[in-house]
């Protein structure tokens, strides 16, 4: 296992792709959460009735612990580029036939979808990470009450992580079958930014279903509900988005699961 | 002791048949050519052997042993084309072929991109590599660890005629030292130089293998000339015994069932019908000929 560890570490760190895209993770996912905590001061900061309103309504969802929770959603909206590096993984390695090579220098079909599970699993833990310190930091600048439960909202940090690895082994699963890269990215973001969502609502507003909660990517995305002051405009969806979270947990795992056996099944079945 | 046994191996992409009930044995030690047109198989089969491809039937044994990633890691290959990393270095790329299988370490790295010439270039990108170059690294890569068989396709490939002397060379060398090779080429020279031991495919079917002497001296060629080439024809035609006579350019080629040829006796029957020849040559025949005339192209 760390033989593998250690390939793959080797084939992503001299990858110039991951670290530009990486650089674009880490300048997007602080940049949003800026934009929006900037638009609340706005809001609040104003004397006037309306903004006193707004501050009663809102509270601080950028202050401990309700920070954790606000960040990871506004950053979960852009897992789409992450995802673009595994599928770029993943559909380099049929690009350039060095899937095949891996195979003819000795390891097994499985091994090597072992190594493209932990690349996933690596870019998870930078993407989570990097929400972690920007949680931290957002919520230790806006943070003013005393004896405020820093930690609170913390396990925010393992939903974050099940849901970007969750849909980043979606956006893998694309990259698996596809195997060139802009298709597989153009499916993706199409699937991410338009089909899925639109799907879901049309469901839920022509047919009164919420199956679409079932959808591989919504499976994931009610693990992390809607920020705080959401509730105040509708509490009792609010109250079921927190009820569902728990469900959405199993309901990811067995995804994930899946996911993973689909993909291995493929690549065990396929000639390369 | 076979390397590898072939038993029965059939495949087929959709209607096109690739391969059909291939049997044949590799010997240790040898030079093992798999031959045939465009189209005949042979990536099909060494890809089957290397576990890229799936037989639809039959099966392949390493060393008396089902094919396994354990055997594979003891094999050099180079299948059809260089298959690297193009954004990593040479050094990078066989590092991840040293991870992967085992084969060689740092200093045998720096050694094998030595032996490819490929050394004051190994922290270049893979993608900035000419043709041969990439082909150079390939061969790096199935030398790595001095693994004691290599799977070798088209290992020529955009070489440079100094290049492809350099690489016979060293599959004779490695040989010389024991080495099992079995490779695929279209350059049928080169692996008349090379190879002791040939299959020869047409269609996904084995047309022939075997010991190369063997294959090739399925009967006898002579070669004569005169200064009179239509006499020499004509006298020819009356020689004693089964002959076939080609005629070339300025000279008549005669082919006679194996061992049956006396060049004593054919310049005396010439001389006795007043011809006096001015060449007479027993000649080997040539993988290319017998290639033709296998495979009818």
């Amino acid at each position: 296992m760390l033989q593998i560890i250690k390939t793959e570490w080797l084939k992503i760190r001299n990858y110039p792709a991951f670290w530009w895209v990486m650089g674009i993770t880490a300048l997007t996912y602080p940049s949003i959460n800026s934009i929006l905590l900037y638009q609340y001061y706005d809001l609040v900061q104003q004397k006037s009735a309306a903004g006193q309103v707004v501050k009663a309504l809102l509270g601080n969802p950028f202050a401990f612990p309700e920070t954790w929770k606000t960040v990871a959603y506004f950053s979960s909206l852009f897992v789409f580029i992450p995802a673009i590096v595994i599928i770029m993984l993943i559909t380099n390695e049929y690009t350039f036939k060095t899937n095949r090579q891996n195979i003819i220098d000795g390891w097994s079909r499985r091994e090597f979808m072992t190594g493209k599970l932990i690349d996933v699993v690596i870019l998870s833990a930078i993407v989570t990470l990097l929400y972690a310190v920007i949680a931290t930091i957002i919520g230790t600048l806006n943070t003013t009450k005393a004896g405020a439960d820093k930690w609170g909202m913390a396990y925010y940090i393992g939903l974050f992580a099940l849901q970007t690895f969750s849909q980043l082994s979606i956006a893998f699963t694309i990259g698996l079958l596809v195997r060139k890269s802009f298709v597989a990215l153009a499916i993706f973001a199409f699937y991410f930014l338009m089909l899925e969502p639109i799907a879901v609502n049309f469901l839920r507003i022509r047919f009164h279903t919420e199956i679409g909660r079932f959808f591989p990517l919504n499976v994931s995305h009610k693990l992390i509900p809607r920020p705080a002051f959401f509730g105040r405009i509708d509490e009792k969806a609010y109250q079921e988005s927190l009820e569902a979270v728990k469900y959405h947990i199993g309901y990811t795992l067995i995804l994930v699961v899946l996911t993973w056996a689909f993909c291995f099944w493929v690549n065990n079945r396929r000639d390369l | 002791m076979s390397v590898l046994q072939i038993e029965n191996i059939s495949k087929s992409y959709g209607k096109i048949q690739a391969l059909h009930n291939l049997s044949f044995n590799i010997p240790e030690g040898c030079v093992f050519g798999v031959l045939g047109p465009n189209g005949s198989g042979k990536t099909t089969l060494l890809s089957i052997i290397l576990d890229v491809l799936k037989a639809d039937k039959g099966h392949f044994l390493w060393f008396g042993q089902p094919g396994s990633k354990d055997q594979r890691k003891k094999i050099g290959s180079l299948l059809e084309t260089p298959n690297f990393y193009h954004y990593l270095s040479a050094v990078n790329n066989l590092t991840i072929t040293s991870n992967i299988s085992g084969r060689g370490s740092k200093e045998q790295i720096l050694e094998v991109l030595q032996k490819v010439k490929l050394f004051e270039r190994r922290n270049s990108r893979f993608s900035t590599y000419s043709l041969g170059m990439k082909q150079r690294l390939a061969i790096a890569a199935a030398l790595l660890g001095d693994p004691g068989v290599l799977v070798l396709d088209e290992p020529t490939n955009g070489l440079d005629p100094v290049g492809i002397a350099e690489i016979r060379e060293l599959m004779i060398e490695l040989n010389q030292k024991g080495h099992t090779i079995i490779m695929a080429s279209h350059l049928l020279d080169e692996v008349e130089k090379v190879c002791t031991h040939v299959a020869i495919l047409k269609k996904g079917e084995l047309i022939t293998t075997g010991d190369v002497n063997d294959v090739l001296a399925d009967e006898d060629m002579v070669e004569i000339s005169a200064e009179n080439m239509d006499a020499l024809l004509a006298a020819m035609h009356s020689y004693p015994g089964e002959i076939k006579l080609q005629q070339q350019a300025n000279r008549l080629q005669l082919l006679l069932p194996k061992g049956s040829a006396n060049l004593e006796a054919i310049n005396q029957f010439c001389f006795s019908k007043g011809i006096v020849l001015n060449h007479l040559l027993f000649k080997k025949k040539r993988l290319e000929t017998k290639f033709f005339e296998l495979t009818n192209n």
